[in-house]
C-alpha cells in the first residue's frame, strides 16, 4: 500500500518535470545524470537570498521573495500541482458546497507543530479567526481574504468547516495557502514580528536570526507529513540550512562563484551567462504567477482619460523589441492581465496588438494631439502631451528603470518618470492625481485580478487605472461565483479582451521570474509547483564534494 | 591628567577660543548664546549636550510630520483599507491622539528608556538599535583606523616633496571620488572572490571587518590626507623647522614628531564631519558587504516613516556627537601645548 503510494507519487514528479519543462525554461540536462545516485541525508547548505524578512510571522509577511525561508517552518492545508489542481498536505481533503458558500476541510492525523501542540481543527480554526481581527491582520493581504468569513466552526476535532458571506472562489486558494501557526503563537509577545517562539508544522524550525547578516533552520526530526508531490517523504536530508542575506547580486554571484555559500535565489540577465557556461554550476529559472509587470493607466487623470491616447500608447509601443534588447532574451514578454502560467489565463491576447505605429498616430491625430513639438512629442493647444509616471522606489529592481527609460524613448506621449518614496507613493496614489503606475503582483487564481480590477471603494486596492466600468464587476463577480475552471476563464477573459485591447487600462510589459543558481553538489532544488517560486529545501541533499 | 577636571576648563577655553569655535555644533553655539549667567562649565556641558539630544528629538518628529505620507496608509499600503482597519492601527500605534499630546507621551516615554516599537518590524526599538549599533560602530571605528593610517602616511611620507605630493594628491582625488560601493565591489572581486583572503560577507570576526573598513576608510582618508599634507608642508615651511634641523633631528622625526603636531589641529577639526560620512557611508557599506548594522535600518525606517526607529537612531547618533565632541577637545589640548598653558596660568 505504502509501496505503491510511493510509486504514484514518484510517476507524478516525472509529470511535473515534464510539464515544468515545457513552461520553463529549466536547465538540469547535465544535472539528470547526477541525479540518479541515492540522496545522502546530513550536512549544512548556505543559500545566498537578496531579501531580508521584515516579520517572520509568515501570515503578515506578503513579500514574495522571503516565501523560500518562511515556508521552511510553516505550512498550508493544501499543496498544488503544476495545472493549478490542490493535493492533500495538512488536510487530507476538502469539500465545497454546492451553494460555494460553505469549505469543509478534513485534517490529517499525527501532525505536531514544533513547540509541541497538536494539529488539529482548533488550533485550525484559531487560525482563521485570529486574521478576522483589524489590529492583527490590518496592512497585509489577509485581511482582504478573511473579510469574506462568515463564520468559522469545527464540528470534531479533525474537521474544520469555514461558511462565507457569499459564495467566492478564489477563497480556496487563500484557505489553501493560509501558513499555520502553532494556537500558543497569538498569545505570544512577539507574534506580529514573528520569530523564535512562533511554531508550525514545517519540515525546517527556525533556530537562529542574526538581523541583517543571516537567518538558520535546523531540521525538524519529527516531520513525516508532506504532500505528495514532492521527492521524498519523512525528515528533510539536510540537518541545517543558513540564509545569508546579500542584497547586491553581483556580491551573490562572486559568493557563489567562489563556494562562499553553495545556492543563490537572485540572479541578473549578465550573471545568469556566466554561471550557464560554468559547468559547475546549475541555473534554473521560472515565471511567476500573478499579474505581470505592467503599466496601468489612469482613467480619471490628465491626458490617459481619453482611451485614444491609451491605446496609442499600447498599440504604439513594440514592448516585445524592449523587452529582448534590456533582458538579453532572459525575460518573457507579457500580453495580458495574468501570467502564461495561470491556468486562468487566456492566450488569445497574444500578438492581439501592439508594434503598430500607423494606428498609434492616427489614434492620437483623431484624439486632437495632431501637432508635435521640437523634441517630437505630441503636441494640443501648444501643450506636450504628458504622461506622469509614479514608480515607488522600493519596487524598483531587475533593471525596471532602465525599461521605463526605454519605453519614454520610444513613446510619442512625453511619460515623466517620478520615482518616489513610500510616503509620496502612497499619498498621490490615493489622491488618484497620477497618469500611470508600473507594478506588478503575484497573487494566482484570480485574486490579483480582483486587486487590480475591482472598483477602488470596494476590494481594488491596486486598482492603478481606476477605472469605474461596471462590466469588470460583473465579469469578476462571475468568476468568483463558480469553482468551474473552464467558466473562470472565460470570465476573466473578456474581461482581459475589455481591460487590454479595447480600453488599454493596462500596458502588460514583461513577466517577473525566478532564478536559481547553485554548485553542482547541490541535489533536489526545485521550484514550488504551480507558485512556481524557489521552494524550501526539504527535497535538497548534497552529494560529496 | 584627570579627564572629568579637564572638561570644565576646556568648555571656557574653547568659547575664548573663537578659531577651535568654528567648526562647532551650531545648535550648541545657539545654546550656549541663550545662556545668560556663567555657571559651573561642567554643568554647561552636560545641559548643552541634553539641549542638543532634545533638539534631535524634536526636530526629528517634526520632520517626519512634515514629510509626505500618512502613517495609517503606509502602514495599511496597497492592502484593503476600511475605517475600522485604520481605527484598530490607530489605536495600536496610539496615533489617535493629538500631535502634540504623541510627541510629549514619546519624551516621557524616552525619559524613561521606552523607545517603543517599530511599526514595521514590530520589535522593540531599543532592542534593534542596540543590537545593530555594535556591529556599525566596529565598521565605523575600523574604518577610522584605515582612514588614520592612511592619512597620516601619505602625508608624513610626501609633504613638501614635489613629485611625491603630486602623486599623492593625485591618489586621493580619485578616492575622494570614487564610489565607495563601486571600492566594495572591486575589493569583493580581487580579495573574496579571487584571491579568496577575505569572507565575502556578514559579521563574522575580524577577517569579515578588513574589506568593509577599508572600503569605507579609503574615501575619507585621502580627504583627511589632503587636510594634513597642506598643514604638514606649511609647517615644514616655518622657521621652527628650520631650527629643529639646526639641533641636528633627522627629517622623519622632524614630520613625525614636530610638524604632524601643528598638522593634526585642522584634520581633528574634521573628526565631527568625517565621523558623519563615516556613518552615512556605512549605510552602503553595509549593504554591499551583507553585514548587520543601522545602516539599512534607518534607510529603511525613514523611506517606510517608521517614526519610533528614526527617532531611537537620531537620539543615539545625536549622542554620539556628544561624546565625539567631548573627545575632540581632549584632543585638542594633548596636541596643543599652547592650551593647557593657558589653562594653568588661569
Amino acid at each position: 500500500m505504502n509501496l505503491s503510494w510511493r510509486a504514484s507519487g514518484f510517476n507524478h514528479r516525472v509529470s511535473l518535470r515534464q510539464a515544468a519543462l515545457a513552461v520553463v525554461f529549466a536547465f538540469a540536462a547535465q544535472h539528470a545524470l547526477s541525479a540518479q545516485s541515492a540522496p545522502v541525508a546530513g550536512g549544512t547548505l548556505n543559500w545566498g537570498v537578496e531579501t531580508e524578512p521584515r516579520t517572520l510571522n509568515p501570515q503578515l509577511n506578503g513579500q514574495d521573495k522571503v516565501e523560500l525561508l518562511l515556508r521552511n517552518a510553516y505550512e498550508n492545508l493544501l499543496a498544488r500541482n503544476a495545472d493549478g489542481s490542490f493535493v492533500p498536505w495538512l488536510a487530507t481533503a476538502y469539500k465545497v458546497s454546492a451553494d460555494g458558500k460553505t469549505y469543509t476541510f478534513t485534517l490529517r492525523e499525527g501532525v505536531k507543530f514544533s513547540d509541541g501542540a497538536t494539529f488539529d481543527a482548533a488550533a485550525v480554526a484559531r487560525n482563521f479567526l485570529n486574521a478576522r481581527e483589524p489590529a492583527y491582520s490590518g496592512g497585509s493581504s489577509l485581511a482582504t481574504l478573511i473579510s469574506h468569513v462568515a463564520a468559522v466552526t469545527t464540528p470534531d476535532s479533525r474537521t474544520v468547516e469555514i461558511t462565507l458571506k457569499e459564495p467566492y472562489s478564489p477563497f480556496l486558494t487563500f484557505a489553501a495557502r493560509l501558513p499555520l501557526l502553532s494556537p500558543a503563537s497569538f498569545d505570544r509577545p512577539n507574534l506580529k514580528a514573528g520569530g523564535i517562539g512562533i511554531a508550525g508544522t514545517g519540515p525546517f524550525i527556525l533556530h537562529k536570526y542574526d538581523k541583517g547578516q543571516e537567518i538558520e533552520f535546523v531540521k525538524n526530526p519529527d516531520y513525516r507529513w508532506a504532500p505528495a508531490n514532492t521527492g521524498h517523504q519523512g525528515a528533510a536530508y539536510l540537518d541545517r540550512v543558513v540564509y545569508r542575506f546579500l542584497p547586491e547580486s553581483s556580491v551573490r554571484t562572486g559568493a557563489l562563484l567562489s563556494g562562499q555559500v553553495d545556492v543563490i535565489e537572485g540572479v541578473s540577465g549578465n550573471d545568469a551567462g556566466l554561471i550557464r557556461k560554468n559547468p559547475d554550476f546549475s541555473y534554473r529559472q521560472a515565471l511567476n504567477t500573478g499579474t505581470p509587470y505592467s503599466l496601468f493607466l489612469n482613467v480619471t487623470y490628465g491626458p490617459t482619460q481619453d482611451p485614444k491616447v491609451r491605446r496609442a500608447l499600447l498599440e504604439g509601443l513594440d514592448v516585445g523589441g524592449i523587452i529582448q534588447s534590456i533582458y538579453r532574451g532572459q525575460r518573457t514578454r507579457a500580453w495580458g492581465i495574468v501570467s502564461p502560467i495561470d491556468p486562468l489565463y487566456d492566450r488569445r491576447i497574444e500578438q492581439a496588438y501592439g508594434n503598430n505605429p500607423t494606428l498609434a498616430n492616427s489614434l492620437l491625430d483623431g484624439a486632437g494631439w495632431s501637432t508635435r513639438d521640437s523634441a517630437g512629442f505630441r503636441t494640443r493647444h501648444a501643450q506636450r502631451l504628458t504622461i506622469d509616471v509614479i514608480q515607488a522606489q522600493a519596487t524598483v529592481r531587475d533593471q525596471r528603470d532602465v525599461l521605463l527609460q526605454a519605453l519614454q524613448a520610444q513613446a510619442r506621449q512625453r511619460l515623466k518618470i517620478n520615482y518616489v518614496d513610500d510616503g509620496t507613493y502612497t499619498d498621490v496614489r490615493k489622491s488618484g492625481k497620477f497618469g500611470a503606475i508600473a507594478n506588478s503582483n503575484t497573487p494566482p487564481d484570480g485574486i490579483d485580478i480582483e486587486g487590480h480590477y475591482l472598483p477602488v471603494d470596494r476590494g481594488g486596492a491596486l486598482n492603478y487605472s481606476r477605472s469605474p466600468a461596471p462590466e469588470l464587476s460583473r465579469w469578476l463577480q462571475a468568476a468568483a461565483g463558480t469553482q468551474n475552471t473552464a467558466e473562470r476563464k472565460k470570465a476573466y477573459g473578456e474581461l482581459q479582451q475589455f481591460a487590454i485591447k479595447e480600453q488599454a487600462l493596462a500596458v502588460p510589459l514583461y513577466e517577473p521570474e525566478d532564478q536559481i543558481a547553485a554548485a553542482t553538489y547541490v541535489q533536489g532544488i526545485r521550484f514550488r509547483p504551480f507558485a512556481q517560486m524557489p521552494e524550501n529545501p526539504y527535497d535538497i541533499w548534497l552529494t560529496r564534494h | 591628567m584627570n579627564p572629568p577636571r579637564i572638561l570644565p576648563e576646556l568648555a571656557a577655553e574653547r568659547t575664548s577660543h573663537p578659531a577651535l569655535a568654528a567648526p562647532k555644533h551650531g545648535l550648541r553655539r545657539v545654546a550656549r548664546g541663550l545662556r545668560a549667567l556663567p555657571r559651573s562649565p561642567g554643568l554647561t556641558r552636560i545641559a548643552t549636550g541634553l539641549l542638543v539630544l532634545w533638539a534631535a528629538v524634536s526636530l526629528s518628529f517634526a520632520a517626519i510630520q512634515l514629510a509626505p505620507g500618512d502613517i495609517v496608509s503606509l502602514l495599511i499600503g496597497e492592502q484593503v483599507s476600511t475605517p475600522a482597519i485604520e481605527a484598530a492601527i490607530r489605536r495600536e500605534w496610539g496615533l489617535d491622539e493629538p500631535l502634540y499630546l504623541q510627541y510629549l507621551h514619546y519624551l516621557w516615554r524616552v525619559l524613561h528608556g521606552n523607545f517603543g516599537r517599530s511599526y514595521i518590524l514590530n520589535t522593540d526599538v531599543a532592542a534593534l538599535v542596540s543590537s545593530q549599533l555594535w556591529p556599525t560602530l566596529k565598521l565605523t571605528g575600523c574604518a577610522l583606523v584605515v582612514t588614520i593610517v592612511f592619512a597620516v602616511g601619505l602625508a608624513v611620507l610626501t609633504a613638501g616633496r614635489r613629485w611625491g605630493g603630486r602623486l599623492a594628491s593625485g591618489i586621493e582625488l580619485v578616492l575622494a571620488s570614487t564610489p565607495s560601493f563601486w571600492l566594495g565591489i572591486v575589493l569583493l572581486f580581487i580579495f573574496s572572490f579571487t584571491l579568496r583572503l577575505f569572507p565575502v560577507a556578514g559579521d563574522r570576526g575580524f577577517a569579515s571587518l578588513v574589506l568593509p573598513a577599508v572600503s569605507l576608510g579609503l574615501a575619507q582618508g585621502a580627504v583627511v590626507g589632503q587636510v594634513l599634507r597642506h598643514g604638514l608642508t606649511r609647517a615644514l615651511d616655518e622657521p621652527f623647522a628650520l631650527t629643529v634641523r639646526s639641533w641636528g633631528v633627522s627629517g622623519s622625526a622632524l614630520r613625525f614628531r614636530h610638524a604632524l603636531r601643528h598638522a593634526a589641529l585642522p584634520a581633528v577639526t574634521l573628526a565631527g564631519w568625517l565621523f558623519g560620512g563615516l556613518l552615512s557611508g556605512a549605510v552602503i557599506t553595509e549593504q554591499v558587504f551583507g553585514r548587520p548594522g543601522l545602516g539599512k535600518i534607518t534607510v529603511d525606517a525613514v523611506l517606510a516613516k517608521d517614526m519610533p526607529v528614526i527617532l531611537a537612531i537620531a537620539i543615539f547618533s545625536a549622542l554620539i556627537y556628544v561624546v565625539l565632541s567631548t573627545v575632540v577637545d581632549l584632543l585638542y589640548l594633548l596636541i596643543d601645548p599652547r592650551l593647557r598653558e593657558r589653562r594653568t596660568r588661569h
